[in-house]
């Protein structure tokens, strides 16, 4: 069931009428959240809702082990944070990168020698698995670091699986939604209205700009680099870039907007990345409820940040990329994705510290151009389906030849006005919103209706999933 | 939000007084009644969409009838001028362009 769909539509205005209509009892409205959770969840397969009441019940059990030997010595509470950090590292180990791992397994003993028939399997990949255990993960070690007590079984259950950001994110932690869920929400009018110009931006963005793009230039180019020119695969490059970020983006819009409607506040997960003046000025904006995860649960939490000296804060800061890549999927192609930016990371910290004295900065227009056009090599990694793929394409690009076999002039601006959105105000959603609340209620809903017409006008036939879906 | 995570939902303004339920109900029911009538061709082809049974049967001839009725008031016009626009816009090319005229075929059934 994707959000972009009358299917959806319908599934939401069901849940949005019942929902506030039991209002009166928290606990009731929670059950039904939690059952319209899983009813989303089940579209896909119906079997995965097991693994989510699974992995539910082994944080919330975690959790109060870790609570009730609170008193007890500090080695067991971290035993015990550590079997249930495990325990969601086996799902996720299992689902998303056994058959990577046994594929490598073989060639490595192919490689040397002995040649064997591993145990291959078709793992079917559960939809936002990477979302769900590192939200339980971050569970788990906030109620062991106390920055949180433990949840009710019900309040973790629905903390995890959350319709709104259950299959895409943002990642949402407990110490952002868990309070809220202690008593019944009230919708006020800044809520509603924030949260349906993110529905209607997020629809427009999915629906017009990244699957036009997508299907009119990124797919056919880096389906088949080489038989398009020059022009067209820096162009599908670029393409690409506004896509990943209208997509995930838009994703990321509706899912807070929605969860808006339905009393909850989800935290910001895009601020306008390419206007970055540096990586780490680009891992503030992009992506900000994983980049925030891997640097408190992961650079700092488990690999020390910069307290170990500076040399091992480079070398974490090279981990965590890498190991943020491979949360994308099991592939090279992330990996190395990762790789990139963890590298020019590193490499900006270094520069920070050896920058001769009086040095000026660079100018602003050219970080951003530098920052942009480092993430936009990044994202041929990302989207090309290997590593040969990917610098073929890069290779493409050093060629002769300008005839273009597939930009046009609509994909053109869209590639620019997807540039351009990231050098508007930065609170022009809010704004607006500030307007249209004091609209009435006949006024606004004629309005979102015109729009969504017109968003439907525009759509390509069909929707697609969105990216962030696979992983 | 509790924690220093910003959220888009807290607008940088003092939060209106009203209540806003009864309110977002009217914005949503308004909008529904809006697209029912303006794009009642959607709600067809998602009905069509849906596995065969009586039940499916019987909401595509409501589904068709509705259809009918909003075309002859003309309320369909505007979605249908609006998407064959976007149509020819998908079908421009550069001048001397090589590719082949096939991503607007058949867009406009």
């Amino acid at each position: 069931m994707l959000f972009p769909t009358l299917s959806f539509g319908l599934f939401f205005l069901v849940v949005f009428t019942v929902v506030w209509a039991a209002n009166g009892s928290n606990e009731w409205r929670k059950i039904l959240l939690l059952v319209a959770s899983w009813v989303f969840y089940g579209a896909w397969d119906w079997r995965f809702v097991a693994l989510l009441i699974v992995s539910a019940f082994l944080n919330w059990g975690s959790a109060e082990l870790i609570w009730y030997n609170r008193e007890g010595p500090a080695r067991r509470r971290r035993a015990i944070m550590i079997a249930g950090v495990t325990g969601n590292l086996l799902i996720l180990g299992f689902f998303k990168y056994y058959g990577f791992f046994v594929e490598q397994l073989g060639d490595v003993l192919h490689a040397a020698g002995y040649a064997r028939d591993l145990p291959l399997m078709q793992v079917v990949l559960p939809v936002g698995i990477s979302f769900f255990t590192f939200q339980g993960m971050s569970y788990l070690a906030d109620v062991h670091a106390e920055r949180l007590a433990p949840a009710k079984l019900l309040d973790v259950t629905l903390l995890m699986s959350f319709f709104p950001h259950l299959v895409a994110g943002p990642i949402v932690r407990g110490s952002d939604l868990l309070p809220q869920f202690e008593e019944s929400p009230r919708l006020t009018r800044d809520m509603a209205s924030m949260g349906l110009v993110l529905i209607v931006w997020g629809l427009f963005k999915k629906a017009v700009v990244a699957s036009e793009l997508s299907t009119g230039l990124v797919d056919p180019v880096f389906f088949d680099p080489a038989s398009h020119s020059r022009l067209d695969l820096i162009a599908a490059a670029y393409g690409y870039a506004v896509q990943i970020y209208c997509d995930f983006s838009a994703y990321s819009d509706m899912a807070i907007g929605i969860a808006a409607l339905l009393g909850y506040k989800f935290p910001l997960n895009f601020n306008q990345p390419y206007r970055a003046q540096s990586l780490q000025d680009f891992w503030r904006r992009w992506h900000i409820s994983l980049s925030s995860w891997l640097r408190d649960y992961l650079y700092i939490g488990a690999l020390g940040g910069s307290r170990k000296g500076f040399a091992r804060q480079c070398l974490n800061l090279m981990l965590t990329m890498l190991l943020g890549g491979l949360w994308h999927g099991a592939k090279w192609t992330f990996v190395i994705w990762g790789g990139l930016h963890g590298g020019v990371l590193a490499i900006e910290r270094i520069w920070d510290r050896i920058r001769p004295e009086g040095w000026p900065r660079l100018p602003r227009v050219l970080g951003i151009l530098i920052t942009f056009h480092i993430v936009l090599i990044g994202w041929i990694f990302f989207r090309a389906e290997s590593f040969d793929a990917a610098i073929a394409y890069l290779k493409g690009i050093g060629t002769v030849g300008v005839a273009s076999d597939v930009l046009t002039p609509l994909a053109c601006v869209l590639i620019l006005f997807g540039m351009a959105i990231h050098f508007t105000p930065v609170n022009l959603g809010q704004r607006l919103a500030l307007q249209v609340r004091l609209l009435p209620a006949w006024a606004l809903g004629l309005l979102v209706g015109v729009t969504i017409l017109i968003v439907d006008a525009m759509r390509f036939e069909g929707v697609a999933p969105f990216i962030y879906y696979q992983f | 939000m509790p924690q220093d995570t910003p959220s888009p939902i807290d607008l940088p303004e003092p939060e209106l007084e009203q209540s806003g339920l009864g309110w977002t109900f009217g914005v949503i029911a308004i909008a529904s009644l809006f697209l029912l009538c303006a794009n009642a061709s959607s709600l067809r082809d998602w009905i069509d969409d849906q596995p065969p049974s009586q039940a499916q049967q019987q909401a595509a001839e409501y589904a068709d009838q509705w259809v009918d009725t909003t075309e002859g008031f003309g309320i369909g016009l505007p979605h249908k001028a609006m998407h064959d626009q976007w149509k020819r816009a998908e079908e421009a090319r550069f001048p001397g362009s090589h590719r082949k005229d096939e991503v607007g075929e058949g867009a406009d059934q």
